[in-house]
């Protein structure tokens, strides 16, 4: 066992690179024509965004009964994969605003490839609200807009307030990972070979000259864009929340959901980053750069955030008994052990137990277990929306309303879609732009700074 | 030359060259003209060129764009006497659902019949009808109504059909052959005359009726235990204690809805009168076994032996009464001692000594009463049993039956003997379907394939008719003349309110053209006329009035019905011999199959009504097909599930059908409804069901079929039901609905005890934001669950009046179904012995709204007079609403319902007619539910205003309200405190669902109290 000498900071990339050679390797990608690989995945995706686009299509022409939903259970598969998705979306601005603002040095290397994800994730979750309602065609109701009816949406309703939250969330995230990007976009435009790509690169890098002043006021933006980020972390996942604890329903109506769903949205966001990751760093060779420490860092952010979830499952039941409500005690028992019972523990073995494995340095370290676990965690973040949306609904009040609920091909073929989307931009977003900042990344090469060691 | 021109035009002119000038003065040069004719010139002027060229550009542009006839209502230019475009007409007339004849009201709008109520004024209806005179409207408008006369499956007319019938008719008498006449029971005198009418006219002529369920049984027994007396209808408000001896008055049996106003009023809280108490003996749970305070789980073939027991109780052990009796019967009853009785039946001794105590000690005040499907055994013995407690008393002798006896299966065993022997030229089918419905061992098809001649008058395709020479269109009854005797003393009548939507004619009409034999042609008016002067001479003449007829007629007409006098006997005389032949079977099989009529789809006539078909069964809450009832120990002994289906097998006949595993049903017997299972029919009863009509027996009048098998097939079908079913067994689930307080009550003692019990457990509830005030109007429901029996007639009518869409099999399976009214069925106690609590659920129009306040759009909110409404329009579908709701009463159309089912069946040209025009026909993505009828509060709302007075709550009547037979349902304005549902929420038995989720409903359920014995308490 190798000693560690805890007196020097560790740099976040291995190995002491030449500047240059990063310049050189993160536009690899983007100046080489697409593998033959790149092209199966492309095909991949795009196929199972077809078989969402035909399921779309149906329940656009048929309408909502295409669906499983019934009676009882109003909401199914798209609102459960709207959670899932904005849950997605919240690891890539965690990892750039917070732990930027917590100037945690290993986050240069994943953060821009996170915040991708943050954006790609939000817009695939911004699909349900709009195509789970039965009139979609008259979604546009749910914006204020001004009209001669003075008509105005509910300001009381969570749902209203979800349109606010994630188009906020959206649009700051975006100007943030564009901000990010503009030093990146010069260096692009430096090293442009053709005509077409030096002025797209000319236009979107916005004249940047690398010019000190530049650099002056950047750094500020950003971190002022991160100071204003940060809460929307929090807020949006309490607002998505907030559908679910705004209702009198047991199961929903409950105030530890803002926490325990941002808690649960960075554990399977997290998981979400660290397995795209994992092959990204492998096909263009960045092992360097997002390196096994890295890695192990954010499974140990896993194992935490899963622990808060644990946590907040395990408060869930004791409530429900503190507060001597029968129909709430009845409500968590039967998720335990009532017709979804199956589902409840996938959900708990997948986010709970499975993450405890991350107490073994080796296993943290492993990337192929690793891999295998944070699958398991998405698998089990899906399912938590699911337990909470459906049987909670199923079950509710008056016995005699009780109906089971279960999806349809058309559920499947959606849900299916909406990997296929993600994935698609992805796809995209890696080979058009560039997936490591290379300003951040120059900035945490060892020698790069300058520092106190050396006097 | 002098050339003094400034201008010139050609050289010529310049040079002045004569010819120049001459050329000037015409306009065209010579020859070119010579070519032009006007004759040969285009006949168009240039005016009617160009109003062509208008005409057809404004005719490509309207063409173009996606104009087509919207079918606009134009309003008329003069205005019909007594016709208000957007004022509803109402009619009275007689319902011809079954053959009691209920008086009704319909409502029509713009010539269109669109809502069926009772008759308020009609003595027996007093308002109220069942859920199949609710629905039958949609028969009316049933596309699959056979819309012309089919010869051999061809097209054809009346007048060919006429022609062609009267001669074969003809040649029928002269050859010396029999014609038969086969229809259902005839309550109307004006029909059996034109029955007799016919006999005359066609000689070999006969006529036989049948009923697939009916009465004989009892009328038999009452004729032999009373001779001279006609069969009274019971007086159930009378009676302090009844007994049910598996007689299913309160959901199936008899006029179930005057029988349910009368035994309700007897459980109105509200009046000092004490309750009633039911007893209720049955073998698989029932509408009135629901409703019991006490329920002997009892096999549907041993009441001989219950009877006898109970008699032997009271006659011989408690010499309680009936001493007088001869010995011979008193040998009779001597067979079966109670206790024996309770050791076989596995019944709690106790029960049967409160039930003999209390028919004991409320002599006069108490009634047995056998169900249809008992024997005549069964029946005597109740009478007597009847006569010796002197409850006789509790019959109503004010209003008799008019018996009118059917034919027995045996009677067409004879009709087949007839055919095979080749004596039947003709069978005339009016409005029946026997090859659905007689029983496999009377081989009817086969016999009637040998008649040469069959001639079938039915609304739609059928069965039979699919197999007749000629098919032919019968109208439905809201196009026909009718009467009938509700009873002896009320003479119904029955008047178009449509004309024939199809080329159709009523059988009346047809036998009516037939008997005149051509010697006139048929007339609109043929039957009217006949009904008039049946009604002149057999009425009118006989009550010597000072009126004239036409106005006694038209007076008539308008009522609905005239009352008739009765003579009221003088005194019963019970006939001791009849009993002297009874019989008991010996020994009993393992397995009885009991065959009842089905609740909603009479013997098969509603099988393509949609509304019926998806009414929910009262006690399962299955809907859209029949199954083998079973208990939950019976299934467990054959390792079967629900379903699974079953091989029935008895007397050489077997079926397979799925299972249901229902609490309460007696073990080894098995209970299937009849109705189900037609193979013609149309799209809705397409598969539904299994055709049970099989078993029925056709050497006796039985319903009870003992010697069968059961076999487990491994095959299942799916039974789909509004409501999952729970185990009893399941302490997790069991009896939630009364820890949650969904169901509360107590018995009678208690409440006489502390009648403020239900209070006592009110949450308390508070609210940290200052209430909305109401002032004015405020609307309010009150639903006295003691009266309420979970009939299911307030969900009919809701339907109609709402437009509720049909959804199909496929869509209930999945939760879809659409009605905005529910009953709640909750079962607690033992699957053996359940207790069952009805709940009728629909929107509570909350004061603090759960769903309101979650909608993103504003598109359900409150109005100023407490109603949570609906806006439609606005409502983009989220659902958000339909999840917060702790009733769960809103209802979402997943798909464009009407569109959806059945491949747009129920959007036809037709069927829409049916629509209450003051409601929205809801589409697809936009949520919907119980609006309070909040298109009666606008119109009454209007009406109020036109007459200048003030608008009071209790000008509003709600559909559901209207409809209940029971008068559960309580309307009206919460902020009058002299109004009645003010008084009802006042009350102490008042309580709400889900009080402690503090959505403050508006529906005030009044908590059920059974009627046990203090000790129970």
């Amino acid at each position: 066992m190798s000693v560690v000498d805890y007196t020097q900071e560790l740099s976040v990339v291995e190995g002491k690179p030449p500047l240059r050679s990063i310049d050189e390797l993160i536009s690899r990608p983007l100046n080489t024509k697409p593998t033959k690989a790149y092209y199966i995945a492309l095909t991949v995706t795009l196929s199972m965004l077809g078989i969402g686009v035909i399921g779309l299509l149906l329940s656009f022409y048929y309408g909502t009964g295409m669906w499983g939903n019934n009676n009882p259970v109003g909401w199914g598969f798209p609102i459960v994969n709207f959670v899932f998705w904005v849950g997605i979306g919240h690891a890539g601005t965690l990892i750039s605003a917070i732990l930027f603002l917590l100037r945690q040095k290993w986050r240069n290397g994943i953060a821009r490839f996170a915040e991708g994800m943050t954006i790609f994730a939000v817009m695939t979750a911004g699909i349900f609200p709009a195509i789970h309602v039965g009139r979609p065609w008259l979604a546009g109701y749910l914006f204020p807009y001004p009209n001669q009816h003075s008509l105005w949406p509910n300001f009381n309703s969570p749902l209203l307030w979800d349109v606010f939250a994630v188009s906020t969330y959206f649009i700051v995230s975006f100007v943030f990972w564009y901000v990010g990007l503009i030093p990146d976009f010069a260096v692009l435009r430096d090293r442009a070979t053709t005509k077409i790509k030096k002025t797209i690169y000319s236009v979107t890098s916005l004249g940047w000259r690398n010019s000190n002043r530049h650099w002056q006021h950047y750094e500020m933006v950003y971190l002022v864009l991160a100071g204003f980020a940060t809460p929307l972390v929090l807020s949006v996942h309490t607002i998505v929340s907030f559908d679910f604890a705004v209702a009198v329903l047991p199961g929903w109506h409950s105030t530890i959901f803002p926490p325990y769903f941002v808690a649960g949205a960075v554990f399977s966001g997290f998981a979400m980053v660290q397995n795209v990751l994992i092959i990204i760093r492998k096909i263009f060779k960045y092992e360097h750069i997002i390196t096994i420490d890295t890695l192990e860092k954010m499974n140990k952010i896993m194992m935490l955030t899963g622990m808060l979830v644990g946590y907040a499952y395990a408060m869930e039941f004791f409530i429900a008994w503190y507060s001597g409500n029968p129909i709430e005690q009845f409500t968590f028992v039967n998720r335990a052990f009532g017709p979804y019972a199956w589902a409840y523990w996938i959900m708990v073995s997948c986010n709970v137990l499975m993450p405890q494995l991350f107490w073994f340095r080796k296993i943290r370290r492993t990337i192929p277990v690793m891999f295998v676990i944070a699958v398991f965690v998405n698998v089990g973040m899906w399912f938590e929306r699911f337990v909470i949306t459906v049987t909670s609904l199923a079950n509710d009040f008056l016995p005699s309303s009780w109906a089971y609920y279960k999806p349809t091909l058309v559920d499947g073929a959606i849900l299916l879609g909406s990997f296929g989307f993600f994935f698609t931009w992805v796809l995209l977003f890696s080979k058009t732009l560039p997936v490591v900042s290379i300003a951040e990344i120059k900035s945490v090469i060892d020698g790069s700074q300058p520092s106190h060691g050396e006097h | 030359m002098d050339n003094t021109k400034e201008y010139w035009k050609s050289l010529d002119e310049y040079a002045g060259k004569t010819n120049s000038e001459d050329l000037k003065k015409s306009e065209f040069l010579e020859g070119v003209t010579d070519e032009f004719s006007t004759e040969k010139m285009s006949k168009f002027s240039r005016r009617k060129f160009l109003a062509l060229l208008t005409a057809s550009s404004a005719f490509a542009t309207a063409s173009c764009s996606d104009y087509y006839d919207q079918g606009k209502l134009v309003p008329y230019t003069k205005r019909p006497e007594g016709f208000l475009p957007g004022k509803a007409n109402y009619y009275a007339s007689s319902c011809a659902g079954c053959s009691e004849s209920c008086g009704i009201l319909i409502k029509t709008r713009e010539g269109r019949p669109i809502k069926i109520d009772g008759n308020p004024e009609h003595p027996i209806s007093k308002g109220k009808v069942c859920a199949k005179g609710h629905a039958s409207i949609l028969n009316l408008y049933d596309p699959d109504r056979l819309k012309a006369p089919f010869k051999n499956g061809r097209k054809t007319n009346w007048k060919v059909v006429d022609k062609e019938i009267i001669a074969a008719l003809n040649q029928a008498v002269e050859e010396k052959k029999k014609i038969v006449l086969v229809s259902k029971k005839i309550a109307s005198p004006s029909y059996k005359s034109v029955i007799e009418n016919f006999k005359i006219a066609y000689p070999t002529a006969e006529h036989l009726s049948y009923e697939v369920f009916n009465d004989l049984n009892r009328i038999g027994a009452w004729e032999k235990s009373y001779p001279s007396t006609p069969l009274p209808a019971i007086a159930w408000e009378k009676a302090d204690v009844i007994l049910s001896i598996d007689y299913d008055f309160l959901g199936r049996e008899g006029n179930v809805t005057e029988s349910t106003k009368r035994f309700s009023s007897r459980r109105d809280v509200m009046s000092n009168e004490k309750f009633n108490r039911l007893y209720v003996a049955e073998g698989a749970l029932s509408l009135t076994g629901m409703n019991s305070d006490y329920r002997l789980r009892v096999r549907t073939d041993a009441y001989l032996d219950f009877v006898t027991a109970l008699l032997n109780e009271i006659v011989l052990v408690q010499y309680a009464a009936g001493s007088n009796l001869n010995s011979d019967i008193k040998n009779i009853i001597s067979k079966k001692s109670l206790k024996d009785f309770a050791a076989e039946n596995n019944l709690d001794k106790k029960l049967l000594d409160y039930l003999v105590a209390d028919l004991i000690s409320n002599k006069g005040k108490a009634i047995v009463a056998a169900g249809d499907s008992q024997s005549e055994e069964v029946h005597l013995l109740v009478n007597l049993l009847n006569e010796i407690l002197g409850d006789n008393k509790v019959y109503d002798f004010d209003a008799p039956f008019v018996t009118e006896k059917v034919n027995r299966f045996s009677d067409f065993k004879k009709l087949t003997d007839e055919i095979n022997a080749g004596n039947v030229a003709a069978l005339v089918y009016l409005n029946v379907d026997p090859e659905f419905h007689f029983p496999a061992d009377l081989q009817f098809s086969k016999a009637a394939e040998k008649v040469p001649l069959k001639i079938a008058l039915v609304e739609s395709k059928n069965d039979t008719s699919a197999k007749a020479e000629y098919e032919l269109p019968s109208s439905h009854y809201l196009e026909s003349w009718g009467d009938s005797f509700t009873r002896a003393n009320v003479y119904t009548f029955r008047q178009p309110v449509i004309a024939p939507l199809y080329n159709s004619r009523q059988p009346e009409e047809v036998l009516l053209t037939w008997s005149l034999k051509g010697a006139a042609e048929y007339s609109e008016n043929i039957y009217h006329d006949f009904l008039k002067d049946n009604f002149q001479n057999n009425v009118y003449n006989k009550k010597n009035l000072a009126v004239s007829f036409e106005k006694y007629w038209l007076t008539a007409l308008h009522d609905g019905f005239v009352s008739m006098e009765t003579e009221t006997p003088a005194s019963l005389k019970f006939n001791a011999d009849s009993l002297s032949g009874i019989k008991y079977p010996k020994g009993k099989s393992k397995f009885v199959l009991s065959l009842k009529p089905s609740y909603f789809i009479g013997d098969g006539e509603y099988a393509n009504n949609g509304w019926l078909q998806e009414l929910p069964h009262p006690v399962s809450k299955v809907t859209w097909d029949n199954y083998a009832a079973v208990s939950p120990s019976m299934a467990k002994e054959l390792d079967l599930e629900n379903n699974d289906k079953i091989k029935i097998s008895a007397n050489n006949i077997s079926l397979e059908m799925p299972i249901l595993i229902q609490p309460g049903t007696a073990d080894n017997q098995i209970e299937v409804e009849l109705g189900y299972g037609r193979k013609i029919v149309g799209a809705v009863g397409r598969d539904t069901g299994f055709n049970a009509n099989v078993f029925l027996n056709s050497s006796g009048n039985s319903w009870v079929i003992s010697g069968v098998e059961i076999e487990k097939t491994g095959g299942t079908y799916k039974i789909v039901s509004t409501q999952e079913h729970h185990s009893l067994d399941d302490e997790f689930v069991k009896d939630l609905h009364l820890k949650r307080g969904i169901i509360q009550g107590g018995t009678i003692s208690e409440y006489e005890k502390n009648p403020n019990f239900i209070q006592e457990e009110k949450p308390e509830v508070f609210s940290i934001t200052t209430e909305h005030e109401y002032n004015g109007v405020k609307w309010a429901m009150a639903i006295d669950m003691n009266k309420c029996t979970s009939c299911a007639v307030c969900v009919a009518s809701c339907n109609v009046e709402n437009n509720v869409p049909v959804v199909g099999k496929d869509q209930v399976a999945v939760g879809r179904e659409m009605q905005w009214m529910r009953l709640d069925r909750y079962y607690s106690g033992t699957p053996d012995a359940p207790i069952v609590s009805g709940q009728p659920m629909l929107c509570q129009h909350c004061d603090f709204a759960p769903c309101e306040n979650v909608c993103p759009v504003n598109a359900t909110n409150h109005s100023p007079d407490g109603l949570n409404q609906m806006v439609y329009n606005r409502c983009v579908g989220t659902r958000y609403c339909a999840n917060n709701c702790p009733y769960k009463v809103r209802r979402f159309n997943f798909f464009n319902f009407r569109d959806h089912f059945e491949d747009a069946y129920y959007l036809n040209e037709v069927t829409p007619l049916v629509h209450n025009p003051e409601v929205t026909v809801r589409s697809r993505g936009v949520m919907e539910k119980c609006t309070f009828c909040v298109q009666r509060i606008s119109e009454a709302r209007s009406e109020a205003k036109a007459e200048g007075r003030e608008f009071k709550g209790d000008d509003v009547v709600v559909a559901c309200q209207q409809s209940c037979p029971a008068d559960a349902i309580v309307f009206g304005d919460s902020n009058d405190m002299e109004s009645k549902v003010s008084k009802y929420r006042e009350h102490q038995l008042g309580y709400h669902v889900l009080e402690e989720t503090a959505v403050k409903p508006n529906v005030t359920y009044i908590a059920k109290l059974r009627n046990t014995h203090s000790e129970e308490a």
